[in-house]
């Protein structure tokens, strides 16, 4: 079943005391506001209240390109391309002030961080604002599109060819000799080191419990 | 620490504090401290005895209460004053009430000028020999001396420095912890000393505060949480701007 990302606490030396508080203010505010599940690569339209807005509330649909942080400030950015100029803004899960958040197309990608869309060629950020809900098939499984991204020519804001980022979905056009070349950056003894690894499946299940009891109340 | 928002859509970061088994230990008066007002020993976290010598567990024996990390006093007028073995909650303080925080910083160890005062250091190159974060001059000519207190090297970190002026957002009295406005000194889950601010424009701020302490015996029945007013709970629906 799926479990939000920012309801894992990250691993340090906190009182679990404090994670404990902060997940029942976030159990609160789902209770009152539906924040959908979804992950990165789906298009989601987001309506926020804004003071300054005629009708006091702004509408943004976008693809989702990054979820970050843990706990209450969990963040999710929203990439599109408006007039020919693109557009990311990153939103908070929690903040009250956004009213809706509409889950347009469900679709999961290749990668966790869909950062390289920026130096990816603009018909692949490009969302229609007002499209229309696609609508789920069955309650199943999301379905992963396989897409491989093409790019602007280089140089890009990052060097997304290094085994470092570990991407799978850019259709990489560079000559054998660089790809070859950004491989001297590979740390293969990084899946071998234990101290980084991190087990979260006891804590997922004691937090799915605990989610479930308190949705159900 | 954690973020908090207000009824108007801003938010603010804000540093859990939890008060853990705080008691009263012992009363000193005015012309026994020979200060200007009364004192008041309060001790924090429970910890074991048998780490220190009998000699220092009698203040801790007088009270009735199992020995405490950290001792540290209040001055009192007369009218506050309670009695030793008295516990405090986090009760003792309301939403809305201005705070002042004390605690032992995190200590950086020796550390160079450049870190320990901010200073400029020399460029990286451009003929710079084997200088890029030394201090440089120290005094002058006509000085002929270094004068006391001369900013240079040493230990830093690990001394007692006071945050003033933080608001008192939210306060739980379940697990008593109290939300306080912006950062505190000390690492996560150090010790920390909290009391009303002394600054003068939050000199009239306490409304109606439990006075002298709030009793968890007496009359009283608090709800589980106490908010500020201005905050956004999350019972209520999203905020919109007429």
């Amino acid at each position: 079943r799926f479990l939000s990302p920012e309801f894992i606490p990250p691993r340090g030396r906190t009182d679990p005391l404090k994670y404990y508080m902060e997940r029942k203010d976030m159990i609160q505010r789902r209770k009152v506001f539906n924040i959908p599940e979804f992950y990165v690569g789906h298009v989601l339209a987001v309506t926020t209240a804004d003071p300054c807005a005629s009708d006091k509330s702004k509408r943004f649909v976008g693809i989702c390109i990054q979820r970050g942080g843990k706990g209450l400030g969990a963040t999710f950015v929203l990439r599109n391309v408006i007039e020919e100029q693109g557009v990311e803004i990153c939103y908070e899960l929690y903040s009250p002030r956004i009213q809706a958040i509409e889950v347009l197309k469900l679709e999961k990608r290749l990668d966790e961080n869909l950062m390289y869309l920026r130096d990816a060629l603009p018909e692949y950020s490009t969302f229609d604002v007002n499209m229309r809900p696609v609508p789920r098939m069955a309650h199943e499984e999301i379905p992963v599109n396989k897409l491989q991204v093409r790019m602007k020519p280089k140089p890009w804001s990052k060097r997304w060819e290094r085994p470092k980022y570990n991407i799978k979905g850019i259709k990489f056009e560079l000559p054998e000799h660089k790809m070859k070349a950004a491989q001297k950056w590979s740390q293969p003894w990084l899946e071998f080191d234990m101290l980084r690894e991190y087990d979260t499946s006891k804590i997922e299940e004691k937090i799915r419990k605990e989610l479930s009891e308190e949705l159900e109340k | 620490m954690m973020p908090i928002w207000t009824k108007s859509g801003e938010k603010h970061a804000v540093t859990l504090l939890k008060v853990q088994d705080c008691h009263v230990l012992r009363y000193v008066s005015k012309e026994e401290s020979g200060g200007k007002t009364a004192k008041l020993l309060v001790g924090g976290k429970n910890v074991s005895p048998f780490s220190k010598p009998e000699s220092a567990h009698e203040i801790f024996k007088e009270a009735g209460v199992p020995r405490k990390q950290k001792v540290s006093t209040f001055n009192v007028t007369d009218d506050a004053i309670i009695k030793p073995g008295t516990p405090l909650y986090a009760a003792h303080f309301r939403p809305g009430q201005f705070v002042d925080v004390t605690a032992k910083t995190i200590g950086k160890g020796f550390q160079g000028v450049m870190k320990r005062w901010g200073f400029k250091g020399q460029p990286a190159s451009h003929g710079q020999t084997k200088t890029h974060r030394r201090p440089g001059a120290i005094s002058t000519n006509k000085a002929a001396k270094v004068y006391r207190g001369k900013k240079m090297p040493g230990k830093m970190g690990n001394i007692y420095r006071t945050s003033f002026g933080l608001k008192v957002w939210r306060i739980n009295t379940k697990h008593d912890i109290i939300y306080v406005n912006g950062s505190v000194p000390g690492h996560t889950n150090c010790l920390v000393k909290v009391r009303d601010s002394k600054l003068p424009t939050y000199k009239d701020c306490n409304k109606n505060p439990p006075f002298p302490t709030f009793f968890a015996d007496g009359d009283e029945e608090l709800p589980e949480d106490l908010f500020d007013e201005e905050i956004f709970q999350f019972t209520e629906p999203s905020v919109t701007f007429a």
